[in-house]
């Protein structure tokens, strides 16, 4: 026996690996496209890749793609099924704390997020190689500021939006430009100007740019690491809000 | 509120849109009762309950489970309520013993003892999505009365069973009210209230029609009970003085004569007054027929008199539509 936010990790952290969509999006697709475009530029391009190797810029790049696909993709679909099927209302009149579920779904995001992210890096390994960290901290409170901020924007569109299907097709739209453009496409040197100014902005690339700069010692991006803080609060404070169990109106 | 109190309601008002489901309802249930709410669809019985379970807010009114308020007390409230909930499910994948673990909380009784008890013990790896309409609803029964809780309420129990996993529920049902537990039903099966319930509440447009036990519900709105039987081939004279009296007995409405059957119309005394008179006439008639009236007939009688205004969320369907579509 154990307290109902434990009780109901445990549960999530089971249903997800056997949720197909987690194997398929969050876990095969970064590896495969990582696989793919890590090996589609050789060193001599690396100027535009701010002076790094090409295959270490995307092994430190998709780490946040894992991020997205979990926030934007999986998080959703799965809160707005259980929402569909009254799940939710099934946990609130058995009494599972107010805020239990969001908390659990926090954990399970974050949880699935560091287990797909070591498969990444472990499959990277023998192929690419893992680039060594330069500002160890600054990387990691990236990616778990950057999960909390992703995982957060999954719960709160599984809240609002009507259904698992609407919910899928919004987190689809929203996940391949920040894929293509914040983290798994072409480098921003490449870009057009008008594409590097959106790409620039979008969350994703903020998340990104503050975990991939530190990692391979191009620059420390304290600026970057300051804004995916502000979106993790911000994002776990309307997060709870609409994810809270009990009394509708 | 007293102390064998364990839901108080008052003057409950809850609107959606400005229609209003429920419109100054209340509702009493006593530790050890089991009590059920019936009416027709869009009565506020669904809505009722989950303002009972502080799964809505009201408008107004109040309300008080085992002395606490379900909304602002939830936490406190939610442990002591098994529900069963309408229109609501489990992850698909989850498994059955999965399900179990994950609702037990530190008051629960032993999971498998339950299942076994219901007919699960064999699906406990079973998906969610692999059981059948009945296997789900005894699952869900299982999961509401897991943590020993000291109010059951059940929306819908039996919805889509066939009648072996009805009756299968009615026994857990009579075995919850055996041990001592509350339990409010929530069902359009008039059936099944007759059969569980010890007090029933009959509603529409979310006011409280009338209430009292089954019995009590037929007596005061379908008391007639009707006896019927062949005169045979006896003499006319024979017949009449017969007739006449009947036409003495106690709890008579009327006497009908329709060719040579005869019905009998009165309340339950007059069963007793006929049979006992046609001994004493001679051998009993082979088509002797007897229809006692039950609580569908009671309610059709509620909705279709003066029991509710027909106020807002109100329906000017004939209250035996209203009834069909109840079911």
């Amino acid at each position: 026996m154990s307290g109902p936010v434990a009780r109901l990790v445990r549960a999530e952290f089971r249903l997800m690996t056997r949720d197909p969509l987690v194997l398929t999006f969050v876990l095969v697709f970064p590896i495969v496209t990582m696989l793919i475009i890590g090996g589609s530029f050789s060193a001599d391009d690396a100027d535009a890749f701010s002076g790094v190797d090409p295959s270490d810029w995307y092994v430190a790049s998709y780490v946040t793609v894992v991020i997205a696909a979990t926030g934007l993709v999986m998080v959703p679909v799965h809160l707005a099924s259980y929402r569909e099927r009254g799940v939710l209302r099934r946990f609130a009149a058995a009494g599972f704390p107010r805020w239990s579920f969001g908390i659990a779904q926090l954990a399970v995001g974050l949880g699935t997020t560091a287990l797909a992210s070591a498969v990444l890096l472990a499959v990277a390994a023998p192929v690419y190689g893992v680039p060594s960290l330069h500002e160890g901290w600054r990387v990691l409170a990236a990616l778990v500021l950057g999960a909390v901020a992703f995982v957060s924007a999954g719960v709160l569109l599984g809240s609002v939006l009507p259904s698992a299907r609407s919910a899928q097709a919004v987190g689809l739209i929203l996940f391949f430009p920040s894929f293509l453009l914040g983290a798994g496409g072409p480098p921003p040197a490449v870009m057009g100007d008008a594409l590097r100014d959106i790409a620039e902005v979008l969350p994703l690339s903020v998340v990104t740019t503050a975990a991939r700069e530190p990692w391979l010692g191009i620059a420390p991006a304290g600026g970057s690491l300051v804004v995916v803080a502000v979106l993790a609060v911000v994002g776990v404070l309307a997060a709870a809000r609409r994810s809270a169990l009990g009394a509708r109106g | 509120m007293s102390e064998s109190e364990v839901i108080s309601v008052r003057g409950l008002r809850k609107s959606y849109g400005g229609r209003t489901v429920v419109d100054g309802l209340d509702l009493d249930v006593r530790a050890g009762e089991v009590v059920g709410l019936i009416g027709a669809n869009g009565a506020g019985k669904t809505t009722t309950v989950e303002c009972v379970q502080g799964l809505r807010r009201p408008d107004a009114g109040v309300i008080r489970v085992l002395g606490l308020d379900p909304v602002r007390d939830a936490d406190r409230v939610g442990p002591l309520i098994g529900s069963q909930l309408q229109d609501s499910g489990l992850p698909d994948r989850l498994r059955v013993a999965e399900a179990v673990a994950l609702f037990a909380t530190h008051r629960a009784r032993d999971g498998g003892e339950l299942l076994e008890r219901f007919g699960l013990g064999a699906r406990r790896r079973s998906a969610f999505s692999s059981l059948s309409g009945g296997e789900r609803q005894r699952l869900f029964l299982v999961l509401a009365l897991l943590n020993r809780p000291r109010l059951v309420i059940l929306d819908e129990l039996t919805q889509g069973l066939d009648p072996a996993a009805r009756r299968d529920v009615w026994a857990a049902v009579r075995r919850l009210h055996e041990e001592g537990t509350t339990v409010l039903l929530v069902t359009h099966e008039l059936d099944e209230a007759e059969v569980l319930c010890g007090r029933v509440v009959a509603m529409r447009a979310g006011r409280v029609l009338d209430s009292g036990t089954p019995a009590e519900l037929i007596d005061r709105h379908a008391g007639w009970a009707t006896v019927g039987f062949g005169l045979g081939d006896t003499r006319r004279g024979d017949d009449a003085a017969f007739l006449e009296h009947l036409d003495r007995v106690e709890g008579l409405r009327s006497v009908r004569r329709i060719g040579d059957r005869v019905e009998v119309h009165g309340d339950r005394r007059v069963i007793a007054h006929v049979g006992a008179a046609l001994v004493a006439r001679g051998p009993v008639p082979d088509d002797l027929s007897v229809e006692m009236p039950d609580l569908e007939d009671a309610l059709v009688t509620l909705l279709d008199g003066d029991g509710g205004d027909g106020g807002s969320g109100g329906t000017d369907r004939p209250a035996a539509d209203l009834i069909g579509a109840a079911r």
